[in-house]
């Protein structure tokens, strides 16, 4: 039964490893002995010289760090909620792939980058398995027993 | 009834009077069940015929139950109806009396929904709650002022005396001795008053109770059935020794809830849908997705997949029966008057088949009077009246007295047909192992190929009749040792479960969300009007970014009603499922050909496969 359970948890480090390694990858990008020359000077930084195409490689790391560390957080406590302690971490995990759903469908709405793709397959192959009927029986054992009273169907009278 | 047989008058009414039960308000409610004459003196009739303005008949004053079952001046397609008097129009005419008879001190107590109604139901059942308002605009409705007019009727009945009367009606039908309690009502009030779904003038309510005849020749109670809405079979009713049944002596108790006169079992706040059929080309599409979520997906159910039949959408409201208010019946503050018999069936009830209030031709029927006892609206005899133990799913229930008799005779029928069986599949086992030989015999010889191919055919036929008589064989034999095990447990006097028959019992809500926090349902109450102010400031000042903050907005909301609701876990899987669909539809529009292309090389390949593997056999 908790086989279920680790195989999510793997998943879902496997999916922490390849967006760290994007983040590293967008980082490497920028032109960092460049940068190293501007701040290492005699303290004063011209403008001109920092603002030109050569930081957008920065700002693109930056930005894709701000929008995914939470999720990453996240994922990587669910995942090792998912390894270590069999059942935990389903709406950690569940919250993760929203966030980066709705930070690869809004805010890379009009640039998607390659990877935005990427992580949009693998979110919604994510959000299906962690909806699917047995990973939740296993998730929600306890919880999801329906004890609620069901509603009568009326027609008027 | 061909299926039915009366009861005298007097043996009615002792029995009626016997089991009688015993019924609590709720705090607030305006009607209790009265006698109908009074409701029939006080309205007039009219004939509605279609597309035609409706006529009076018999104008107020002068309707009499005996004229009632005249039912004069009926044609093809015409609706009769009863219309309770508008006080404002009798004032208009310059009917003024003393004052204290055209404005009764009635209700004595007016209803409080108490914090949470709305607190209960989601955004979507509120903005549809709105919608449906709006929707009785158009649609045919009950005018407020006839709530007046009900409440004038009935406080002057209330003020002249308290009276509280049932209609009675005894019948038997396959062993059963059917007690059926038929509570008049002057007024659905449900919308008006109690927040409901529908009002309408004049309500027909019931309690039934089955009573058998028992060895000793005294009667027997073994089942009641309260109508709740439109419910029928199996889930209605209880049996007499269930401890969920609560009972005063011989007396039965049942809550009855404000405004609506559903009838329950216990006390309690209900959640009752009131259901609008989908357009069928909406309802193909619903089911397809379902079936493909579900079962292709294998995605969770809160409640196990099920495939209907039809589609429906459904709009929450809650059904209050609190029982706070006033019990009527043996031992109660207030008693029962002697019942209006119906043994045997008067004429106003037999004759009279149109509706017993306001005609509003409302196209779902809510708010359309209902017929009495023995109709329905469209003038046809209602199932509880012409098969009151089939209505309540008990026609296949013996009574206590018969049940042993029926197992034994069933016994006797399988073991008859065991007997059968067993000689048959002696006979064919014979013949099948004569064509077996046969076939050996012709194996191989090409000059009896053709004769081969035959005996071939038929040993598969006849070896699969043979299968099957040897499968029925063994079921009768599990089914008989079954038989005989309920037997002897029913002669050890054990009785099955008492809940066993119920699929879907209606329970009232829990307490936890009947008391919903004081925020909650602030929340619940201005949410709606805030999503539309909201939805309003967007498109006036955010209208270069609508999309995005139109998403956001509504995700915020709805996050926070999750919260309220504790239904977090339902909100993020809500809102992962869209995403995930929006997801696949922009993978879809880049990779559009990319897709395709996969596809056929996927379905080329799998073909490749299939002829690849045949080649290899």
């Amino acid at each position: 039964m908790y086989r279920q359970a680790r195989l999510l948890g793997v998943l879902l480090l496997l999916q922490v490893v390849a967006m760290v390694g994007l983040g590293v990858w967008l980082f490497s990008r920028f032109d960092w002995d460049r940068a190293m020359k501007i701040t290492s000077g005699s303290g004063k930084i011209n403008v001109q010289t920092i603002d030109g195409p050569w930081l957008e490689p920065l700002v693109r790391a930056l930005l894709f760090a701000v929008y995914f560390l939470g999720p990453v957080v996240l994922l990587l406590l669910a995942g090792l909620g998912f390894v270590l302690l069999r059942r935990r971490g389903w709406m950690l995990a569940s919250v993760a792939q929203a966030l980066i759903m709705l930070a690869c469908l809004f805010f890379y709405g009009a640039s998607r980058p390659w990877f935005a793709y990427a992580l949009i397959a693998y979110s919604i192959f994510m959000i299906l398995l962690l909806n699917s009927r047995s990973v939740r029986t296993v998730v929600h054992r306890r919880r999801l027993t329906p004890t609620e009273a069901r509603p009568e169907i009326a027609r008027g009278e | 009834m061909a299926n039915e047989e009366s009861v005298d008058a007097r043996t009615a009414e002792a029995l009626l009077r016997r089991f009688e039960p015993v019924i609590r308000f709720t705090k607030g409610e305006w009607f209790y069940p009265m006698d109908c004459e009074p409701y029939v003196d006080a309205c007039s009739l009219w004939v509605a015929r279609p597309d035609e303005d409706a006529v009076c008949v018999v104008p107020a004053g002068e309707l009499t139950l005996e004229k009632l079952a005249q039912q004069p001046e009926d044609t093809t397609g015409a609706v009769h109806y009863l219309k309770i008097p508008n006080p404002k129009e009798d004032e208009n005419r310059g009917r003024r009396a003393r004052r204290s008879h055209t404005n009764p001190d009635w209700p004595k107590e007016t209803f409080r929904a108490g914090r949470g109604r709305l607190a209960r139901v989601g955004y979507i059942s509120r903005l549809a709650d709105a919608l449906f308002s709006l929707m009785l605009l158009a649609r045919g409705r009950v005018p407020g002022g006839d709530v007046e007019g009900g409440r004038v009727l009935y406080g002057r009945y209330m003020e002249e005396k308290q009276r509280f009367t049932y209609h009675g009606n005894v019948v038997r039908q396959d062993g059963w001795i059917v007690l059926r309690y038929w509570l008049f009502y002057a007024f659905n009030d449900w919308r008006s008053n109690v927040f409901g779904a529908n009002d309408h003038e004049a309500d027909w309510e019931k309690i039934f109770i089955y009573l058998s005849d028992s060895e000793s020749g005294e009667v027997r109670p073994e089942w009641v059935a309260y109508a709740a809405h439109e419910e029928t079979g199996d889930d209605l009713r209880r049996r007499w020794d269930d401890p969920e049944l609560e009972k005063v002596g011989e007396h039965p108790v049942a809550y009855v809830c404000a405004g609506s006169h559903a009838t329950r079992y216990f006390r309690g706040e209900y959640l009752t849908e009131l259901a609008f059929p989908l357009p069928r080309a909406i309802s193909v599409v619903r089911r397809i997705l379902r079936r493909f979520w579900y079962v292709t997906l294998r995605q969770y159910a809160a409640d196990e997949y099920r495939e209907k039949s039809y589609e429906q959408f459904t709009i929450p409201f809650v059904d209050y029966g609190r029982g706070d208010g006033w019990a009527v019946g043996p031992g109660q503050d207030r008693e029962w008057d002697p019942p209006r018999l119906m043994n045997p069936v008067p004429p106003w009830i037999s004759e009279y088949r149109g509706l017993w209030g306001l005609y509003t031709r409302d196209p779902f029927q809510g708010e359309d009077a209902p017929a009495g006892p023995m109709y329905n609206r469209d003038k046809t005899i209602s199932r509880e009246w012409f098969d009151p133990v089939g209505w309540a799913g008990l026609d296949k229930v013996p009574t206590r007295a018969e049940e042993l008799e029926v197992i034994t005779g069933r016994q006797a029928e399988i073991e008859e047909r065991r007997d059968l069986l067993r000689s048959e599949l002696r006979e064919k086992s014979g013949r099948l192992k004569a064509l077996g030989m046969d076939a050996e015999a012709t194996r191989d010889q090409s000059h009896l190929s053709k004769l081969h191919e035959n005996q071939t055919r038929h040993i598969k036929e006849l070896s699969g009749e043979v299968e099957t008589l040897r499968a029925q064989l063994s079921d009768d034999e599990v089914l008989a040792e079954s038989l005989e095990d309920h037997a002897e447990s029913l002669r050890g006097g054990e009785r099955p479960p008492a809940g066993a028959h119920i699929m879907h019992a209606a329970r009232p809500v829990s307490e936890e969300e009947t008391h919903a926090g004081r925020v909650a349902q602030l929340w619940a109450s201005i949410s709606i009007a805030l999503v539309l102010v909201t939805l309003i400031l967007i498109i006036a000042y955010e209208r270069s970014h609508l999309l995005s903050a139109l998403v956001f907005a509504i995700a915020v909301f709805a996050f926070i009603e999750a919260g309220f609701r504790r239904r977090l876990t339902r909100f993020i899987v809500s809102l992962n499922v869209a995403l995930a669909i929006v997801g696949a539809l922009v993978l879809l529009e880049h990779y559009f050909w990319s897709v395709i292309v996969l596809a056929v090389l996927a379905v080329g390949l799998y073909i490749l496969w299939e002829n690849l593997r045949e080649l290899g056999r």
